[in-house]
């Protein structure tokens, strides 16, 4: 994609500054979903790569938002998703882009958390794991990683490409 | 326009916002998913054989609606496939909320019919009765529809002997060493792992799929 016009003259310590802010984003943000997949394959202090989904997929269905059937077809693909969205955002390859898909995922979870908030549904959040309860303060981290990622989006199409690497 | 010192400011507030909430979040969290330990199940209120592979054990109340939803489509059909052919046991524990007025009433005669083998019949007439007694209190016009006259006295005396709030008692203290604090919750046990399933999100069709593979492994 191209990219907008020109930014106006910067002194250098402020490119600086915005790059090490970019990196600073896209190291939260991917630690952040590196670590949600990890919780959701390593339960009770052992990996569970292969029964992961089951306990994951209540997590989901408690929601109230998917069939059955797309419940469990999430739950199986959700923990590798924010694996490799994690790592991609780690290693700064094609930012733009996956931050914009970060950010929708993460828009999309605050949207069901929101929602089930106000319905006054007493369920897991499901964000880390089964065991943590939905409520205003997984609003409020969840709320403010988006603002995270909103922001590293907004910033990787507004830096130059060939600046934005650190 | 690009501007530094709005950016900055953003990621530094909402990155140390979201530091602040998820490191402490996941602290709080991590006991509720730790191994519990396992508890010497009794008889009473439990369907099924012992010696089962797979124990589950469900914490509820009788005056909560979704522990009548939980009940009625995905207990039943668990107790019809699972625990009928001897794959899985179990065990009903009592966690009357205080928010319910008559919960504590009706876990005792549903306590009292289990003294005389009829817990099953009660807890199912209390769960389709559940609207009528949880709006008149009458929890006995709904258990004498369904016991004879002897059996009712019988049920009648060990209610009115108030010896039975000490095991309900039990229930509650048990589950909340495991940090219940809403019903319906449930645990599944199998090889000395017990685990705790997320709440609200247990149906039937996901939890067969769930007790399938534990019987496979």
């Amino acid at each position: 994609m191209a990219d907008p016009r020109p930014l106006p003259p910067a002194s250098p310590s402020s490119g600086i500054a915005r790059r090490v802010l970019i990196m600073l984003g896209r190291l939260l943000v991917g630690s952040v979903f590196v670590y949600a997949a990890y919780s959701k394959l390593h339960l009770n202090g052992q990996w569970h790569v292969r029964d992961y989904w089951y306990l994951f997929a209540m997590s989901i269905n408690s929601y109230g938002v998917l069939p059955e059937w797309g419940v469990l077809w999430l739950a199986r693909a959700l923990p590798w998703v924010e694996l490799a969205l994690g790592l991609l955002l780690i290693s700064g390859m094609g930012l733009r882009y996956i931050s914009v898909v970060a950010s929708l995922l993460l828009a999309g979870f605050f949207a069901v958390m929101l929602r089930a908030h106000f319905k006054g549904l007493e369920i897991d959040c499901g964000c880390f794991g089964p065991g943590e309860k939905l409520g205003a303060r997984t609003l409020i981290r969840d709320g403010a990683l988006l603002g995270v990622s909103l922001a590293l989006t907004v910033a990787a199409f507004l830096v130059p490409q060939s600046k934005r690497s650190l | 326009m690009f501007r530094p010192y709005w950016m900055k400011g953003l990621f530094g507030v909402l990155g140390l916002a979201a530091l602040a909430v998820a490191v402490p979040g996941r602290i709080a969290a991590a006991p509720a998913q730790a191994k519990v330990a396992a508890v010497e199940l009794t008889a009473f209120k439990a369907m099924g054989s012992k010696s089962a592979p797979i124990t589950i054990e469900v914490f509820s109340d009788f005056q909560c609606p979704a522990c009548k939803v939980n009940y009625e489509q995905t207990l039943r059909p668990v107790i019809d496939n699972y625990v009928s052919s001897g794959k899985v046991y179990l065990v009903q524990r009592d966690f009357p909320l205080p928010m319910h007025s008559h919960s504590r009433e009706a876990a005792r005669w549903a306590n009292a019919a289990a003294e005389i083998g009829k817990f099953g019949k009660v807890e199912a007439a209390l769960y389709a009765k559940q609207e009528t007694w949880g709006s008149t209190g009458n929890i006995e016009a709904v258990v004498t529809t369904i016991l004879t006259p002897a059996e009712m006295r019988k049920v009648r005396q060990l209610v009115q002997s108030g010896q039975l709030d000490a095991a309900i008692d039990r229930d509650v203290a048990l589950g909340q060493s495991r940090r219940v604090n809403q019903t319906p919750s449930l645990f599944v046990s199998k090889g000395g792992e017990t685990v705790a399933l997320p709440a609200g999100g247990v149906t039937y069709g996901i939890l067969k799929q769930y007790l399938d593979y534990l019987l496979k492994k």
